[in-house]
C-alpha cells in the first residue's frame, strides 16, 4: 500500500501520531536526553494517571454527556485511600478508593436520569460537593500514611523496566477499548451517543446504560485516585484539580466528539501523549512554567483544529 | 379599458437544482383580491414555487410581475416590499417574545426614534391590524402561550401588518395552513380568509382538496415542476383535479395489488379497548400475518399514536395489547422488542438511523446481543460483517461498503437499512410511519415489494401514512382514525380497492 492511500484510509485518525512525531523531533534536538528510554518511562509516569482520567471522561463524553466530576472524585478517592490504608491495608484502600468512585458515578448518572438535568450541570455540581467533602475531610491539609505497600506497588516494575502504574493504565485503555468495540455495552454506548432516539426505538435501555457510563468513569477516577495516592504517597486535597481541564483537551485532541458517538478509548491514549509529551518537553528544555500554560493552551487548539476530523460532525458550537 | 393588473403573475418560470428540473416553465397568475388553490403530490415543485415567489430561492428562468410591475427575483427583501407574505406550516414566531413585538420582527425601525423603541406606537398600531382582521387575539399576550391555530392567525396578521407598511396590498402565501389545525380551527381560518377577500390576495397551497373547495376561487395543479391544470373553482371537479396532480388514472402495478394475499394467517396482532388519554379512544384493531392494515387519518387523529401505542413508546391508560394472544407489558419498548415488533419511524434521520455511524453498526443493533461468544460477552466482528453483507446484497443497498457511514446513502437506501436492521432481528409484527417519506419513485417501488415478500413470510404489517395512494394500493384492510378512534374500516382487497373519495370522508 503507497503512503497516501494509507492516509486515504486512515485518514485523520492518523494526525494526533503526526503531531507526537513532530513533539518528539523537536525536543529531541533542543536535548538529546528527551528521547531516551528514561525520560520516556517518565513521560509515563506523569501522565498514567491523566490516562486514566481521560479514559474515563471519554466513557462518558461517549454517550454524548460530559463529567466535570473526574477530577473531584480523583482528589476524594484518593483521600479516602490514604485514611483507609493504615487501618484497614491496601486491598481495602483499592477497593474504599474505587468504591467511592462508582458510588459517586452512580450518583450522577441517577441524578441526570431521575431529575433531567443534563450531565454538564450534574456533575458540575458535583465537582464543588466532592472538592467540599474532600477538604471536610482532610481539613485542608495532605493525608500521610505509614504503609508503603501500595507505593512499592505501583512503582515495582512488573515487566522489567516498566513501572506498574504505567502497565495498569495501559492495560486498562486495553481494555476499555475491547468494551468499546467488543461488547454490548460499548456498541450501546456508542449507539446512544451516535442518536439517543434511534437506541431507544431499537431497544437499548438507554438510562440504564447511561447510569453504567457514568459509573464507569466514577471507577476509573477512583482507580486514577488510588494510583495518585500510591505514587505521591499521600492523600492531597488538591490532587486531582488540573485534571479535568487536561483530560477533555486530551479526548477530543484524540478524535472523541464532545457530541458524543465517535470516537473512543483507543483515540484518547493519543490525546494523553500529545499533553504529556509537550509538558515533559517543555520540562527538560528548561521552559519556564508561565510560558509552558500559554504553549499548552496554543498546542490545544492547534491540535484539535487539525485533528477532528469536521466531515463526521454535524454542528461545531 | 384595460383590465386591471393582476396582483401577481409568474412566466415561464424555470427552476433547476443542478441536473434536476424542480420547476419547467410554470406561467401562474392570481387576480387582485382572488384566492388561488395550488395542489399537488409531494415534489411537484409546490414548495420551489412558494420559494421563488417569496425570494427565498432565485430561479434559473423566468419573469415574476407584482401589480403588473416586474419584481426583481431571488431577493427576500424586494418581495417583501412588495407586499408577499409567506406563512409556514413550520411557524416563524418568537416563542418568547409578545404578539405585537412578533407582528413588527425586522419594523421596529419606523416605530422608533433616535434608536428608542415607541412601544406604544407599535401595539396600537398591532391591535389596529388585529381588529381590521377581526382577530380576537391581545397583541400583548405572549406568543408562546397561543395554541398552534392562533399563532397561525398570528403570522397572518403578520402578513398584513407588512402591507399597511408599505403602500401595496398584500399577497399572502399560505404554506399548508390546515395541515395542523384541528376542524374548529379550520373553519376559523377559511372564516377569516372569506372576510379577507376585499384586503388581500391569497395564495393557498395545500394537500386537502376540501380546502381549496372550501375557500379558493380558482385552483392550478402542479405535476413534476409543470402546472398541468387550472380551474375557475366552479368548473373544477374532485376527479379532474386528481387526475391533473396525480397525471394519470393511478397505475395498477405501482402497489403490487396482484401480489397482495387473499388468504390471511391467524391473528398475530390484536388491540381491545386500547385507550390513552387525550389521544386514543377505545381502539380495538386486530391484524392477522401476512396482512397489511393501513391506517389514514389527519394529522392528531390518533393514528400515529396507535403506532407507538404498539412499539411501546406510549403508555396506554387502559385496554389491552396482545401479540400471538399473549398479553403485552404495556408501554414498554423492551416487551415490544421481545414480542418482536419492529418499527420504521417517520423522522428517519432522527428516529430511523445513526448517521454518522456505518452501515454495519446501524444494521445490526437491534439484534447485537446474537452476535456474542457463547457464554462470553465478546461480540464476533466477523459474524457481524457477514450479515450485514448478506442484507446489503438480499436488499441491493446502494453503498460504497458496510463500514460506510450511512449519512453518505440516499434516502431509499438508508430506509432499506432501517428494514434490513429488523429483518436481521426477526420481526414477526411491524409498524410502519410513513415508508416512502422523501423517497423517489423508483425507491418506493423497492420499498413496496419488499412489504409485499415480508407479507408473504407471515409478517403482520401495520402502515400508517398520509399517502392515500400508498395505504389503498398496499393495505388488505384500511382502518381510518378520527378524533382519536377507530371511525371506520374498509376492506381493501386487490381487485376491489376503494377510492381515495370513500376513505377521505371517513377522516374529516
Amino acid at each position: 500500500m503507497n503512503l497516501r492511500s494509507f492516509f486515504a484510509r486512515h485518514g485523520v485518525s492518523l494526525y494526533p501520531l503526526l503531531v507526537i512525531l513532530a513533539l518528539i523531533a523537536f525536543f529531541g534536538v533542543q536535548n538529546p536526553y528527551f528521547a531516551t528510554f528514561d525520560n520516556a518511562m517518565n513521560i509515563g509516569r506523569q501522565s498514567s494517571v491523566l490516562l486514566l482520567v481521560s479514559l474515563a471522561g471519554t466513557m462518558v463524553i461517549m454517550i454524548g454527556s460530559i463529567d466535570l466530576s473526574v477530577g473531584s472524585i480523583v482528589t476524594l478517592a484518593g483521600i479516602v485511600t490514604a485514611l483507609a490504608i493504615d487501618p484497614f491495608g491496601p486491598g481495602v484502600a483499592i477497593a474504599a478508593g474505587v468504591g467511592v468512585g462508582v458510588a459517586v458515578g452512580l450518583v450522577n448518572g441517577l441524578t441526570l436520569i431521575a431529575l433531567k438535568v443534563p450531565s454538564f450541570l450534574v456533575t458540575l455540581g458535583m465537582l464543588s460537593v466532592l472538592s467540599g467533602i474532600a477538604n471536610m475531610i482532610c481539613g485542608g491539609s495532605s493525608i500521610m500514611f505509614m504503609d508503603q505497600s501500595l507505593t512499592e506497588l505501583v512503582n515495582s516494575e512488573f515487566v522489567p523496566g516498566i513501572p506498574n502504574i504505567i502497565l495498569i493504565a495501559l492495560v486498562t485503555a486495553a481494555v476499555l477499548t475491547f468494551i468499546a468495540f467488543k461488547t454490548v455495552l460499548g456498541r450501546y454506548l456508542y449507539a446512544i451517543g451516535g442518536g439517543e432516539v434511534v437506541a431507544a426505538n431499537t431497544g437499548v435501555p438507554v438510562n440504564r446504560y447511561k447510569v453504567y457510563a457514568f459509573m464507569l468513569s466514577g471507577g476509573l477516577c477512583g482507580l486514577a485516585g488510588v494510583l495518585l495516592t500510591a505514587q505521591v504517597g499521600a492523600g492531597t486535597p488538591a490532587a486531582g484539580a488540573n485534571m479535568l481541564l487536561d483530560s477533555i483537551a486530551a479526548i477530543v485532541m484524540g478524535g472523541t466528539a464532545l457530541s458524543g458517538g465517535i470516537g473512543g478509548p483507543q483515540r484518547t491514549i493519543l490525546g494523553v501523549l500529545v499533553i504529556a509529551i509537550l509538558s515533559n518537553g517543555m520540562d527538560v528544555t528548561e521552559v519556564s512554567s508561565f510560558t509552558q500554560e500559554v504553549v499548552k493552551g496554543l498546542v490545544i487548539i492547534l491540535a484539535v483544529a487539525s485533528t477532528i476530523d469536521r466531515k463526521k460532525y454535524l454542528f461545531i458550537k | 379599458m384595460t383590465s386591471p393588473a393582476p396582483a401577481l403573475e409568474l412566466r415561464a418560470v424555470t427552476k433547476r437544482y443542478g441536473a434536476v428540473t424542480a420547476l419547467d416553465g410554470v406561467a401562474l397568475v392570481l387576480p387582485r383580491h382572488g384566492v388561488l388553490g395550488l395542489v399537488g403530490e409531494n415534489g411537484a415543485g409546490k414548495s420551489t414555487l412558494i420559494s421563488v415567489i417569496n425570494g427565498t430561492a432565485r430561479p434559473t428562468e423566468g419573469q415574476l410581475l407584482v401589480n403588473g410591475r416586474v419584481v426583481s427575483l431571488g431577493s427576500p427583501a424586494e418581495a417583501a416590499h412588495a407586499g408577499i407574505a409567506t406563512v409556514f406550516q413550520e411557524q416563524g414566531l418568537v416563542a418568547n417574545l409578545r404578539v405585537y413585538e412578533n407582528m413588527l420582527l425586522g419594523r421596529e425601525r419606523q416605530f422608533s426614534r433616535a434608536g428608542i423603541l415607541g412601544a406604544t406606537a407599535m401595539r396600537q398600531f398591532a391591535r389596529k391590524v388585529l381588529d381590521e382582521l377581526g382577530i380576537a387575539i391581545d397583541p400583548l399576550s405572549v406568543t408562546g402561550n397561543l395554541n398552534f391555530g392562533e399563532r397561525q392567525l398570528v403570522e397572518i396578521a403578520k402578513a398584513f401588518a407588512l402591507g399597511h407598511l408599505y403602500p401595496v396590498e398584500p399577497i399572502v402565501l399560505l404554506d399548508e395552513p390546515t395541515s395542523a389545525l384541528s376542524d374548529r380551527e379550520t373553519e376559523i381560518l377559511f372564516d377569516s380568509i372569506r372576510r379577507w377577500r376585499g384586503k388581500a390576495s391569497i395564495i393557498l397551497v395545500s394537500h386537502r382538496l376540501a380546502d381549496v373547495f372550501a375557500v379558493c376561487d380558482a385552483v392550478t395543479t402542479l405535476k413534476d415542476g409543470r402546472v398541468s391544470g387550472h380551474w375557475p373553482i366552479g368548473d373544477a371537479t374532485p376527479d379532474l383535479l386528481h387526475e391533473a396532480i396525480v397525471g394519470r388514472p393511478r397505475s395498477a402495478g405501482y402497489y403490487k395489488e396482484h401480489d397482495q394475499r387473499e388468504t390471511l394467517g391467524d391473528v398475530v396482532l390484536e388491540l381491545a379497548d386500547v385507550h390513552v388519554p387525550g389521544q386514543l379512544r377505545s381502539v380495538s384493531l386486530s391484524v392477522r400475518a401476512g396482512e397489511i392494515v393501513g391506517v389514514a387519518g389527519v394529522l392528531g387523529s390518533g393514528k400515529t399514536a396507535l403506532g407507538h401505542v404498539i412499539t411501546g413508546a406510549l403508555r396506554p391508560s387502559g385496554g389491552e395489547i396482545r401479540v400471538h394472544g399473549r398479553r403485552l407489558r404495556p408501554g414498554s419498548r423492551a416487551a415490544a422488542l421481545a414480542a418482536d415488533i419492529g418499527s420504521v419511524p417517520a423522522e428517519r434521520n432522527i428516529a430511523g438511523v445513526i448517521g454518522m455511524h456505518s452501515v454495519q453498526s446501524n444494521l445490526v443493533l437491534p439484534s447485537i446481543k446474537s452476535f456474542r461468544a457463547p457464554r462470553l460477552p465478546i461480540l464476533s466482528g466477523r459474524r457481524q460483517a457477514a450479515t450485514t453483507d448478506r442484507w446489503i446484497e438480499r436488499l441491493r443497498v446502494k453503498t460504497a461498503g458496510r463500514s460506510q457511514q450511512i449519512r453518505n446513502l440516499s434516502g431509499g437506501n438508508a430506509q432499506k437499512v432501517v428494514f434490513a436492521k429488523w429483518l436481521a432481528r426477526g420481526v414477526r409484527v411491524f409498524v410502519l410511519d410513513d415508508p416512502g417519506r422523501g423517497l423517489d419513485v423508483g425507491a418506493k417501488e423497492e420499498i413496496y415489494t419488499l412489504l409485499r415478500s415480508l407479507a408473504k413470510e407471515d409478517v403482520a404489517i401495520v402502515l400508517i401514512s398520509d399517502n392515500l395512494p400508498e395505504i389503498i394500493g398496499l393495505s388488505n384492510r384500511i382502518v381510518t382514525f378520527r378524533a382519536g378512534t377507530i371511525s371506520a374500516e374498509i376492506p381493501a382487497p386487490a381487485h376491489d380497492k376503494p377510492s381515495e373519495t370513500s376513505v377521505v370522508t371517513n377522516m374529516v
